[in-house]
């Protein structure tokens, strides 16, 4: 169900490589195994580790076998639309009742619309998702923290589109006073311009609605990794004269990055991905805007184009459609690989100059 | 421990009697008291035959659904042996893909098949596909405004707001339809985010009948731009109409609930929406407008033929057949059941069930005509 992130080798403790111990009165010393150790176990292999080697093998494989399959169906399936030429074809000439010219000046807006929704959602969403985590890990009674824990991984067991439903009939006017004030005192700046929506169907409260969706996947990765601080450096930190805040900044937060980073990352995923909460919840339009309080200037989503748009497609434009889900897989991968790549950065910065600081 | 044992197998054996208890369920009979309540006189009739057995595949417009689902029913209670599964969720587009790939007997569809689809067609069945009017209905224009139970407004008022020339309740073009005026208030349009048939209905007609103020084409999505509340399928519009203050919308009558219906004014007359009102439009606007193959039956609205007793906006969904089936048995199956459907009790349980019209009986002629030349 959650995915894991890659987690650093446990500190201290056992380590893989066979170690034998001398015990000699009463002390303990390690003595390192030769050289032929490893081949001898290695020619030893029996079947069921090579059944479990095998196993484990597939299911990495298939894993990149479904993901180059759902790459190349949507590049052949996507590829008429992207190809075709948007004025003469009588299904794109005027397809979604704008004249786009090209599958570039379709797809754009769109992209916008997913990529400003996560966007939000991940500005609202992740820093009280990683509050939760610290809360559960680090300042809540055990029995409260469970109990917590447990209750913000059944928000991932809701169906989006009870979110939605939640959405429409609760979130919608929850959020109309608080746009109205926002628009009053605020509306100078271009997020909360506009002709204020009267029935709230505005990309603040889908954005909401996405950063309560994202909420349980960040937390619940972020809460593992903050688990897996080793206790040494929190007590080391804590040694030295740290408040509690203070431990959190010094020991925790620099060890988890890397964690925190791929929670975030697989609450943007989802965030992007998300069909059925926005397509219910937000007035859509076909144009690049970053208003949140309006009801006709909400840039639509992929996704939520996808969904809406399928049913009563011909088959050009399903094409068209199935071309803009290509973009936003690419999208999803490149901020991915972004992301990591800055991270990767950042890592070998941090162990340079960690480096440093020892000998200062 | 014991006690976990325990609960396990009683929390296993529950759930099994839950997922039996759901397959053993057949689907109980809606109210099919409907078809005992026979109108006499000029009926059109349609024999089902009780010996029938097999399974009719089809699917599409989701403004047919209830519609269909009541059809079903009744269908079953006198046919057992024959399972039709009509799947709403494909919409128009869908179900005539899946008709033109052969998946389905027949496709429900808020527009006949265009040119491209018709030769399409042709692959599939020798002649071509026929489209039959099955279900009649109309777009009412719902309101919510406070104070205002009862709201008249003129084919170009309605025009004027949804193009958003009109922006608040208190213009004066609303208060000279209406006879009082209305307490002042933004205007908020409420459409479809969805491509629809009620939308193609409603921009039909609006682009039919008021040209120079609607400067839209008629289209499947709403083309309207700017301060325009666009919600999902027509139970969202119906439900932002009714949480908003100040909102108007449209949809397909059936889905309304408890919103109110403006009464569009036709020749200065007030037209409230009425089965019998929306009946007679199709008798007397609906002309002919055949796709070319021999029993096509698809019809377009001449709007300047609309009286003070007709509703001016109708909704009218088809059923897409082939003329010529793989088996003489599966045509029999499908005919038999549209047959059933374009009867006048077929009309009376989607009128009693689905709150629609009921078809015309020279249409329901017509199409019993036209099912009879498939084989």
């Amino acid at each position: 169900m959650l995915a894991r992130s890659p987690l650093p080798p446990p500190a201290g403790g056992q380590t893989k490589d066979a170690h034998t111990c001398e015990i000699k009165s009463g002390i303990v010393t390690d003595v390192a195994q030769t050289g032929d150790a490893p081949d001898r176990l290695v020619g030893k292999r029996r079947a069921g580790d090579r059944f479990f080697l095998g196993l484990s093998t597939t299911a990495a494989a298939s894993i990149m076998v479904i993901l180059a399959g759902v790459a190349i169906f949507l590049i052949l399936k996507g590829l008429p639309a992207i190809t075709a030429n948007w004025d003469t074809n009588n299904d794109l000439a005027g397809y979604q009742n704008k004249h786009w010219g090209s599958f570039g000046n379709y797809v754009l807006p769109m992209l916008w619309g997913s990529i400003w929704s996560a966007l939000i959602a991940l500005v609202l969403g992740a820093p009280v998702a990683i509050g939760i985590a610290l809360f559960i890990s680090h300042y809540a009674p055990r029995r409260l923290a469970s109990a917590l824990a447990y209750v913000v991984d059944l928000l991932a067991a809701v169906p989006s589109i009870v979110f939605g439903l939640w959405g429409i009939i609760v979130m919608r006017p929850f959020l109309l006073p608080l746009a109205d004030f926002l628009n009053q005192y605020l509306g100078w700046i271009p997020l909360f311009q506009g002709p204020v929506s009267s029935t709230g169907s505005t990309m603040l409260a889908g954005g909401v609605v996405l950063a309560v969706m994202i909420l349980p996947i960040v937390t619940a990765l972020t809460r593992e990794i903050f688990l897996q601080t080793p206790r040494l450096n929190e007590e080391a930190a804590l040694a030295l004269g740290a408040t509690r805040w203070e431990m959190i900044k010094l020991a925790v937060f620099p060890y988890a990055r890397s964690g925190m980073v791929s929670a975030i990352l697989l609450g943007l995923g989802r965030a992007l991905g998300e069909t059925m909460a926005i397509a219910l919840i937000i007035s859509p339009s076909l144009l690049f805007s970053v208003k949140l309080l309006t009801d006709g200037f909400n840039s639509q989503t992929i996704a939520a184009n996808i969904a809406l748009n399928f049913p009563i497609a011909t088959d050009i434009q399903r094409s068209a459609l199935i071309g803009t889900g290509l973009m936003l897989f690419v999208v999803s991968l490149a901020v991915n690989m972004i992301a990591r790549g800055i991270l990767g950065r950042s890592e070998r910065k941090g162990r340079t100059s960690s480096k440093m600081g020892k000998r200062a | 421990m014991k006690l976990n044992r325990i609960t396990t197998i009683g929390a296993a054996g529950a759930l099994a009697a839950i997922a039996l208890a759901g397959c053993s369920a057949t689907p109980s009979s809606t109210s099919t008291e409907s078809s005992s309540a026979m109108p006499t006189s000029s009926a059109v009739t349609s024999k089902v035959d009780a010996s029938l057995t097999g399974t009719i595949t089809s699917g599409g417009s989701s403004a047919q659904a209830n519609a269909q689902a009541a059809w079903t029913a009744a269908y079953n209670a006198q046919a057992k042996g024959v399972t039709v599964n009509y799947d709403k969720s494909q919409g128009s587009g869908g179900g005539v893909t899946n008709f033109l790939s052969g998946a389905y007997d027949f496709a429900g569809s808020d527009s006949p098949l265009n040119a491209d689809q018709t030769t399409q067609s042709k692959a599939l069945c020798t002649e071509g596909g026929i489209n039959i009017p099955v279900y009649l209905d109309g777009v009412s224009i719902v309101f919510n405004v406070p104070g205002v139970t009862d709201l008249k407004l003129s084919g170009e008022t309605i025009a004027k707001i949804f193009s958003l020339k009109i922006t608040d309740w208190s213009d004066p073009a609303i208060t000279k339809d209406n006879g009082t005026a209305l307490p002042a208030g933004k205007i908020t349009t409420v459409a479809r985010s969805d491509g629809s048939g009620t939308t193609a209905n409603f921009t039909n007609y609006l682009a039919g009948t008021q040209s120079s103020v609607w400067t839209y084409p008629a289209g499947k999505d709403w083309p309207v731009e700017g301060d325009v509340s666009k919600q999902k399928g027509g139970s969202g519009v119906v439900q932002a109409v009714e949480a908003g203050t100040g909102t108007i919308g449209y949809a397909d009558h059936s889905a309304i609930g408890k919103l109110a219906s403006a009464s569009i004014l036709q020749d200065g007359k007030p037209v409230a929406f009425s089965p019998e009102g929306v009946s007679k439009t199709f008798d007397v606007a609906a002309v002919d407008a055949s796709n070319g193959v021999k029993g096509d039956l698809s019809k377009k609205f001449d709007y300047s033929k609309l009286t003070a007793e007709t509703y001016p906006i109708p909704l009218v969904s088809y059923a897409i057949a082939c003329t010529t089936f793989k088996t003489p048995a599966q045509a029999k199956l499908v005919t038999s059941y549209i047959g059933f459907i374009d009867s006048t009790v077929g009309q009376q349980i989607a009128v009693k069930n689905a709150g629609a019209a009921p078809l015309p009986d020279s249409v329901l002629k017509a199409a019993q005509e036209s099912l009879a030349t498939i084989k």
